[in-house]
């Protein structure tokens, strides 16, 4: 399998990322984005969802930079079809752009095959990476992923795991991937929220949950929910205990990631796109916005158009390998 | 927690916290007006002038804005029978009988007095039992929630009136309508014939403008421009005498007492406190048949529950970090930018917020209450505005707000089609109410069924091993059967005297 690493190519982006800011600001200044109307950003969510609030975040640090109006535009439905077909109608001159999650690749693949493709948007900036974790109650017997795995041999797959979206959405691959790793089976039970996850860990009536930092951080300072794993190459800063599925023996592909990135139609000039990019990250150093970022316990991503095309592309490899083990493959 | 409580007061020292309050009650006021907006987007829309606020003086411009803008949507519902909510539909059930009597400024102001009255008495329950209801609420699996849906559903053969029969298929037709859209557990698609609009279901705001307001329209132009009865205006502050807003009391403190209960339960909501208090209200009432036909303790009982259910879904969001609703949910958005995460912590981190919170819902009720009073005066002329111009008024209102729901023109489609169903079905007698308690309702329950029966692997032990899940459904059997004897009853008696 020919696969690019991007563990190391996004730690090594991070970073050269944060170095280039650094080095780029100036430049960036004298020839920056200077778009010619308002700048709309269409989202595939109702109002004040997490990747709402972050984006609106986003806008209010943006405005005066590039000296224009940020409008959210909220057009949710069809799993983000309403949004795309937006974004795909609109002209390539930056003025619409728009956010996407994993979910929009795992869509793609699966129910909006044939309708979007990557192919028919460009992939302009990576703006948050977001690693899953598995976690488990306070009181839970579970310590860390190796108890996960020899319950779940020893029950023969009888464990409950909740986590967000059907049979085949980004939460549910990675366990799929632990599964392959491990070579045991789980019971998947879906959740539309990630409080109701957390509703159900604490009660007791799944096992084992699954999420991203934020939404579980102030669980584990109050001692009240555990972590048992995370999927991803290093261990989080802020959980410094809890070990990754590497270091616990079992080997998945740490590339899969939440992230959030922004993208926009076909067609626009990629000298334009760079600009855009640079933009974003210059306005995600604004204190409002790091405050929020800190605080939903989220890592700044900073992908411009060149790799997060490239960061698309190995996704959807991923994503197809995945789903097409799992027989959920849209012929 | 009186030395906490203490504190929260003492931030109304600042005079910014007084303007923030009032315009978040503005605000809301007016966004829960019009029906397609709502609170969550109210504070969605507000987050961004939040940025470099003190936190503060923000969190209670957003407090005032929600409970403003949950009592919003009972304006509409009044006035022009457009629920802009589920909560909001048992209003309209009351409330706009009344304003075709010539009634509307007594409505507003049984509606906006019963509001205020909920959210009270909500909050003393709140500030007493955030925490341990919170932790009591945990207990609640999936097979409490599909038990719980269950007891709501069986509301209907309460809610429907005339034909039960009629009722019946009312209720099985929202069912039908719940199952469209993507598979929660396997994201199967089903009945979306292809087409991703419907993947993530029929959209509950145009059907609810459809079902409600353009059919209300089509009847309007079937009646013509016929002679209206002109709205009595107000003339004191209150347009209904003391006593009557005092004999309402006990139905205002045992909905309020519903509808605090239901919020705090997650996923419940203000919608099932509503139906659910409007249904003991009328099971209760000395008058039931008048329940429908503008009954004030209809209008009263399922305004203060709704309302009372906003401190409800508060509780698990301040004492757990887990919202009791869709809009609480957006709260923790904003608590976010200001970099405060909601979490099991808050109370010992920074019990600054909750108290604050507490004494905002209660310093806020007033303020609510008299722009509420304020603008009864304005919108109850709203009624006498000439039925020809209300009819076209509420078709711009139907479409915009249904493109507003998500920006599109699908859900315009839906209220269209909602509309000219929902009037075959009125011409038919057939009652709307089970239509859409099933599916607000269909949802919930199903899911939660499937996932009942995935945690246990398909073991029905999961119904009948928790006590609380068997007592809820006693209740919905008896719920469902009692009527079902009682018209059983009347009709042997029937045949024996014939």
């Amino acid at each position: 399998m020919k696969i690019w690493n991007f563990k190391t190519a996004l730690v090594g982006a991070a970073c050269a990322g944060v170095l280039s800011l650094g080095l780029a600001g100036p430049a960036a200044a004298q020839e920056g984005w200077k778009p010619t109307g308002p700048v709309n950003f269409v989202m595939h969510t109702k109002p004040g969802g997490g990747t709402d609030v972050m984006i609106r975040s986003l806008a209010h640090s943006l405005e005066p930079m590039i000296g224009q109006t940020v409008v959210v535009v909220n057009a949710p439905g069809g799993g983000g079809a309403t949004q795309m077909a937006k974004v795909a109608a609109s002209a390539p001159d930056g003025l619409t752009l728009a956010v996407n999650t994993v979910s929009h690749f795992t869509s793609m693949l699966t129910n909006l095959k044939g309708t979007f493709a990557p192919e028919d948007f460009e992939w302009i900036a990576l703006m948050q990476v977001d690693p899953i974790l598995f976690f488990a109650a306070k009181e839970s017997p579970l310590k860390d992923m190796k108890d996960l795995v020899e319950l779940a041999r020893s029950k023969e797959g009888q464990i409950n795991i909740g986590g967000f979206g059907p049979v085949g959405s980004m939460q549910n691959i990675g366990m799929s991937m632990l599964e392959q790793a491990a070579g045991v089976r789980f019971n998947w039970v879906a959740f539309e929220s990630t409080p109701d996850i957390i509703a159900a860990v604490l009660g007791g009536h799944v096992d084992v949950g699954v999420a991203n930092l934020g939404p579980v951080i102030e669980y584990f300072a109050a001692d009240r929910l555990k972590g048992l794993g995370v999927l991803g190459d290093n261990r989080l800063s802020s959980v410094p205990d809890m070990q990754t599925f590497g270091e616990q023996g079992y080997t998945v592909d740490t590339s899969w990631l939440q992230v959030r990135g922004v993208f926009g139609p076909k067609g626009i000039d990629p000298a334009l796109q760079q600009q855009i990019a640079d933009a974003i990250f210059r306005a995600m150093e604004a204190e409002t916005y790091q405050t929020y970022a800190r605080a939903a316990g989220v890592e700044d991503g900073a992908f411009g158009p060149v790799e997060y095309t490239a960061f698309v592309k190995n996704i959807m490899t991923i994503a197809e390998e995945q789903l097409g083990a799992a027989g959920l493959l849209t012929q | 927690m009186f030395e906490n409580l203490a504190l929260g007061f003492a931030s109304f020292a600042d005079p910014m916290v007084w303007a923030s309050a009032f315009v978040g009650a503005f605000i809301g006021y007016l966004i829960g007006a019009i029906p397609g907006l709502g609170p969550s987007l109210g504070i969605a829309l507000l987050i961004p002038f939040t940025y470099g606020m003190d936190p503060v003086v923000s969190i209670v411009g957003l407090v005032a804005l929600y409970v403003a803008a949950e009592y919003g949507g009972a304006i509409s519902a009044i006035l022009i029978n457009s629920p802009g909510t589920a909560a909001a539909v048992a209003t309209a059930w009351d409330g706009y009988p009344l304003t075709k009597a010539g009634r509307a400024g007594e409505a507003l102001t049984v509606s906006i007095v019963s509001s205020g009255m909920g959210i009270i008495i909500s909050t003393a329950f709140l500030v007493a039992t955030a925490v341990p209801l919170s932790e009591f609420a945990l207990r609640f699996g999936p097979g409490e929630y599909f038990a719980l849906a269950l007891v709501g559903l069986s509301l209907v053969s309460g809610l429907s009136t005339g034909s039960p029969l009629k009722g019946a298929v009312a209720m099985f037709l929202g069912l039908a309508l719940a199952t469209v859209g993507l598979d929660v557990q396997t994201g199967v698609p089903r009945f979306t014939a292809g087409n991703p609009e419907f993947f993530e279901g029929l959209p509950l705001v145009p059907i609810l403008l459809g079902l409600y307001a353009l059919t209300e329209v089509l009847v309007m132009i079937e009646d013509g421009a016929a002679a209206k009865t002109k709205s009595v205006p107000i003339k004191k502050l209150l347009a209904v005498p003391m006593g009557t807003l005092l004999g309402l009391k006990m139905v205002i403190a045992r909905s309020s007492t519903i509808g605090y209960i239901i919020g705090v339960i997650p996923g419940a909501g203000p919608s099932i406190a509503a139906f659910l208090s409007y249904a003991v209200s009328k099971k209760l009432s000395d008058k039931p048949e008048t329940f429908g036909h503008g009954a004030l303790e209809g209008l009263a009982s399922s305004e203060s529950a709704n309302n009372a259910a906003v401190p409800g879904s508060l509780a698990p969001l301040l004492a757990l970090g887990i919202p009791g609703s869709a809009t609480a949910a957006v709260m923790i958005g904003a608590l976010m930018v200001q970099g405060i995460q909601p979490g099991p912590l808050l109370f010992t981190k920074s019990p600054e917020i909750p108290y604050t919170i507490f004494a905002s819902l209660w310093i806020g009720v007033p303020i609510m209450v008299f722009v509420g009073l304020a603008g009864a005066r304005i919108w109850a002329k709203v009624a006498d505005i000439p039925r020809p111009a209300i009819a076209a008024i509420v078709t711009g209102i139907c479409f915009v707000g249904a493109y507003a729901s998500s920006n599109s023109m699908f859900p315009i489609y839906v209220m269209v089609v909602a509309g000219l169903v929902g009037y075959v079905l009125r011409k038919l007698e057939f009652p709307l109410a089970p239509v859409i308690l099933a599916l607000v309702l269909g949802e919930m329950m199903e899911i939660n069924f499937r996932r009942a029966l995935i945690t246990t692997r398909g073991d029905w032990a999961v119904f009948y091993s928790s006590p609380m899940t068997v007592i809820l459904l006693l209740v919905a059997a008896l719920a469902f059967l009692l009527p079902a004897f009682g018209a059983l009853r009347g009709l042997v008696r029937k045949r024996r005297a014939t």
